[in-house]
């Protein structure tokens, strides 16, 4: 076969370019890393390697998301912790105070002391977080959500709190409205409040009510009037008698399910009041109870019902504190528990990434070393073929 | 003895002329378009005699050069299709670099906007955080116009380019035309052909098959006529037509192709043109720019409409109704330069999941008005009828005809062309982040039934107003909802759920109302800063199926832009690679036919010499013998 001179020589040089431009190709990805340099190079991977990228950027969102998450119901926890103590000092102020040996003055003190605690409680209401927003705002966290007026607390913030993704399925709500926390604490045992009438005069006074089973009780007001001290009736709202006894100090009355203790000597015509329970706040626990010390014309049967009522009321708002802390914990285990995810996916998908768009080195050195060897052996055999020439011989 | 001598001359000079072939031969056996020449050589005719014919010795018969039409016509059309695709594949290939770096490219800014709407959401009255928002806003809109810079810059690199190769290929027309002039003239003068204006000819037909694909004849004349594209004659004998780059009638920054027949007459040749860098060129206009402008445009409009609806769906941080983030440019409507109507047409994206990535062209024709799809050739049926009370409805967009249009008066429609180019972010002040739901729905406190009310979902942000409204209870199974002043605004028959309509807003309540049952939908408490509903359906609406007729995410559509984009390219550099080898191994073919081998003319001049030297023996010879008839006569 004939072979143009140009042929031999321009399929050589065309040749060594080829070889030159994957040695030169091989060489970039070795010293980059990467053998993905553009789409181009693998279109389907490119785009899987895009996708997993937005996942791995989405999924670092929601773990700072949740961090942010994280650190507010830390501060709320604490504040809850915080609100618990305030009252479990209270608590005790309130057992200090319920002794007919205390004077006026005396009582007063403690409220005084109890005064200092309900600030600190409506302080710790309007903790602030991180960003200077109020912990208990839900969505109006830029507005103070406690304010007092006199002894009365009221709430402004609003009703709901956000909610954060804290991954692509799950939303977890950043934090506790003030009402949540403070302010819909029930009162009495929940299902009825006990007190005792402004006109009593005997020293009786509730010292326990409890709810002895739900499906008896028909929910309304109900009186428990004494004939005279030792006789009781206890009537509905429209007048009809429930139930009636004989009464001795430590009595356990019971009518619809609903047991009251009473203690102490009724005068006759004393009343106590049965009603469905509401709600009330942890700051009026407080204020009722310093407003109760501060009033000298209660005898010793309606101080002691005041006083038992406050406690309830207190240890009602610390088991609400501790409900609400409890649910904030939770929201924290869900919140460890999705950046744990978070972690175990974004290093499987940055691997995956990797697989894709990183050169195996091992291959990559053995192409490299191939390609050399074989541009090597086209420019030594052009070198030393190109150079034959019939006239050469020729003289 | 004179026929000694006679014949040795012929041969001396017949040699002669053979080593000027050869030494040609040598001299050109690097010049590109050079075809080895060779010598015939033919016996000149005997002079008969009683004892035979006795040969007169050697005569040059001509000088011929190999070469094959067919060889080369397949060099050139395997190169025209190496041009073209590598041309293609240069351009593709830098708008894929463009697009591919996976940690700034499309997918990640756009992933960094719906992080910060998410970071927005974990403190929503955060004005580092909304100040953020509205720059990464700032920094998704700069890079699509980024990439917007750069498809024009290219495209009019592109456009300066195909005017470029119109001109060379005219020139080389002229050319090639020309030497068929000369061609014809050297054979009608020498009868034989002028190897070396042939050789000259091809080169240059070589040469435009870079720019194009030709298909040259020669004729019985030895003129040559040249075809381009599908069948354009460029040359025919020793006239060339011109081609010419004329703007698009429709879109002036667009070159086409037109061929001149006379003086004005220029008829459109651009879908015909094939092959070569101009082919390469076309392509690359209609199948990467054109469409990657397109795709970016209808994120952009994407983003903007999602943004925008949701934006407004909201509650500004001063206890305003959210304003558009987004601002897009328009849906470009470009009247034909030669439109003799004065009909005008309007067009506006009103259908985001219809919304396309082609351009259409809406022609006025035996009075009524058609729509085409001119990336697919399709014809578009269009609902409506062109008014503005009932637009022409089609691919999502809403087009009214106004005017008096002449019969063929067309107009080209782009429905996302401009949009990056015209994309802006129109909110500056973080506080107008619409963070917060814009409406809120509470029960009556004297409510005795158990009736729940949802808070309200925005459904047309501009039809909504900032009134209270008041959804009462006419019977347990009647409602009636009326605004501030009293006014009914609807009413209807309860059903537990089912989403109850009015002011651009829509609320469900479930459960038992009874009777004189209130609620109350207004707007939200401009307290409520810490409100993070609305950005978190901003998040959401970022990331929902909204494109394709809801089929494609904003994301999924960049990172579809980005393999498509990917695999044009790749294809485009593996076929420029395949024809690459063919166009080699073509040019290796004919140029073992064509081309000098150096050994096998230093062979030739081994051969050429020998005899030469032989025949200068023989005339010596004659001498010899004549000197020794002479010294016999003398010496006899």
């Amino acid at each position: 076969m004939r072979i143009a001179t140009t042929t031999f020589h321009n399929d050589a040089v065309a040749q060594m370019d080829t070889l030159q431009a994957e040695l030169a190709k091989t060489q970039q990805q070795l010293s980059t890393g990467l053998k993905l340099q553009s789409a181009a190079d693998d279109p389907t991977g490119m785009s899987r390697v895009n996708q997993m990228n937005v996942e791995i950027s989405a999924s670092a969102q929601y773990v700072t998301n949740s961090n942010a998450v994280q650190t507010n119901l830390q501060l709320e926890e604490q504040a809850l912790s915080d609100a618990s103590n305030v009252l479990q000092n209270a608590n005790s102020l309130a057992v200090q105070a319920n002794n007919s040996a205390l004077s006026a003055s005396q009582r007063s003190n403690i409220a005084t002391e109890l005064q200092q605690d309900l600030e600190t409680l409506v302080s710790i209401g309007n903790r602030t977080d991180s960003n200077g927003n109020y912990l208990f705002g839900g969505y109006a966290n830029t507005t103070q959500p406690f304010t007092m007026s006199g002894n009365s607390v009221s709430y402004n913030g609003a009703s709901a709190v956000t909610q954060v993704q804290i991954s692509e399925s799950q939303s977890i709500s950043n934090g506790d409205t003030g009402s949540t926390a403070f302010m819909n604490i029930p009162t009495g045992n929940g299902t009825f409040t006990v007190a005792a009438a402004s006109t009593n005069t005997g020293s009786a006074s509730i010292s326990a009510s409890t709810l002895q089973n739900l499906n008896q009780w028909v929910p309304g007001t109900y009186t428990i009037s004494f004939t005279d001290p030792s006789d009781y009736q206890i009537t509905d709202s429209s007048g009809n008698v429930v139930s009636s006894g004989t009464y001795t100090s430590g009595n356990t009355l019971s009518f619809n399910g609903a047991q009251i203790t009473l203690n102490g000597t009724p005068a006759a015509g004393d009343q106590f009041t049965v009603a469905p329970a509401g709600t009330t706040s942890a700051f009026s626990a407080i204020s009722n109870l310093i407003t109760t010390l501060n009033s000298g014309a209660l005898n010793q049967g309606q101080l002691a019902t005041a006083i038992g009522s406050a406690v309830q009321q207190i240890n009602n708002s610390i088991t609400n504190f501790s409900n609400v802390s409890a649910s904030a914990g939770s929201r924290l285990n869900a919140i460890t528990t999705a950046q744990s995810a978070a972690q175990t996916i974004q290093t499987s998908l940055k691997t995956n990434i990797s697989n894709i768009t990183s050169v195996d080195y091992v291959s990559a050195t053995t192409q490299l070393s191939s390609e050399e060897l074989a541009l090597q052996a086209a420019e030594e055999s052009y070198a030393s073929v190109g150079k034959m020439s019939l006239f050469q011989f020729l003289s | 003895m004179s026929d000694i001598l006679s014949t040795s001359i012929s041969g001396l000079l017949a040699f002669q002329r053979a080593l000027d072939v050869t030494s040609n031969n040598v001299s050109n056996s690097a010049t590109p378009g050079y075809s080895v020449e060779r010598i015939n050589l033919a016996e000149q005719p005997g002079s008969g005699t009683t004892s035979g014919y006795f040969g007169n010795g050697v005569n040059v018969q001509s000088v011929t050069r190999a070469y094959d039409e067919i060889l080369a016509g397949q060099v050139r059309s395997s190169n025209a299709s190496y041009q073209s695709f590598n041309t293609l594949a240069t351009q593709a290939a830098q708008i894929d670099n463009m697009l591919s770096d996976s940690n700034t490219g499309l997918t990640a800014t756009l992933q960094s906007f719906v992080n910060a709407l998410q970071s927005l959401s974990t403190a929503p009255a955060s004005t580092a955080d909304r100040q953020v928002l509205i720059s990464r806003a700032q920094a998704l809109t700069q890079q699509l116009q980024t990439y917007q810079g750069q498809l024009s810059q290219q495209s009019q690199d592109l456009e300066q380019q195909v005017g470029n190769t119109v001109s060379q290929i005219n020139t080389l027309a002229g050319n090639i035309a020309s030497l068929n002039a000369q061609i014809a003239a050297a054979e009608g003068a020498t009868g034989v052909m002028p190897n070396q204006l042939l050789d000259q000819r091809d080169s240059l037909v070589d040469q435009l098959s870079q720019y194009v694909s030709v298909n040259a004849v020669t004729g019985s004349d030895g003129q040559m006529n040249v075809y381009i594209g599908t069948g354009q004659a460029l040359v025919v004998s020793s006239s060339a037509q011109q081609l010419v780059a004329t703007p698009n009638p429709n879109d002036a920054s667009e070159l086409d192709i037109g061929m001149k027949s006379g003086a004005s007459n220029v008829s459109d040749v651009t879908s015909e043109i094939t092959g070569g860098s101009l082919g390469g060129l076309l392509a690359t206009r209609s199948q990467v720019l054109v469409p990657t402008q397109n795709a970016l445009g209808q994120i952009a409009v994407g983003i903007a409409t999602v943004m925008n609806q949701q934006q407004q769906s909201g509650m500004d941080l001063t206890g305003a109704q959210g304003k558009p983030l987004f601002s897009v440019g328009p849906v470009n409507v470009a009247p034909n330069i030669a439109n003799t109507g004065s009909g005008t047409v309007a067009a506006t994206i009103t259908n985001l999941s219809q919304l396309t990535v082609d351009d259409y062209k809406l022609t006025y024709s035996g009075g009524t008005w058609q729509l085409e799809d001119t990336t697919t050739n399709q014809a578009v049926t269009m609902t409506g009828s062109g008014t503005s009370a009932s637009p022409f409805q089609a691919a999502g967009l809403s087009i009214v005809v106004s005017g008096t249009p002449a019969d063929g008066d067309n107009y080209v429609i782009q429905p996302t062309a401009n949009a990056v180019a015209g994309m802006s972010v129109l909110i500056s002040s973080p506080a107008q982040i619409a963070a917060a739901a814009l409406g809120a729905s509470s029960a009556g406190t004297s409510n005795t039934g158990t009736g729940t009310i949802s808070s309200p979902t925005i459904t047309n942000p501009s039809a909504w107003t900032s009134g209270t409204y008041t959804l009462s209870f006419t019977s347990a199974t009647q409602y009636q909802v009326t605004d501030s002043s009293g006014n009914p605004v609807t009413s209807g028959t309860y059903t537990a759920g089912s989403p109850i309509s009015f002011n651009g807003e829509q609320i469900a309540i479930s459960g038992a109302p009874a009777l004189g049952d209130t609620f109350t939908v207004g707007p939200n408490n401009p307290a409520n800063s810490g409100d993070n509903t609305n950005v978190l359906a901003m998040a959401a609406a970022m990331s929902s199926s909204v494109l394709d007729g809801n089929t494609t995410s904003l994301n999924a559509a960049a990172n579809n832009l980005v393999s498509a984009i990917g695999v044009l390219t790749q294809q485009a550099q593996a076929n420029a690679s395949a024809q690459q080898s063919v166009n080699q191994s073509a040019t290796d073919t004919r140029n073992n036919l064509s081309g000098v081998n150096l050994d096998e003319e230093a062979a030739k001049m081994l051969q050429f010499q020998q005899a030469y030297q032989a025949c200068a023996q023989m005339i010596q010879t004659s001498q010899t013998t004549f000197n020794a008839l002479i010294t016999a006569i003398t010496h006899g």
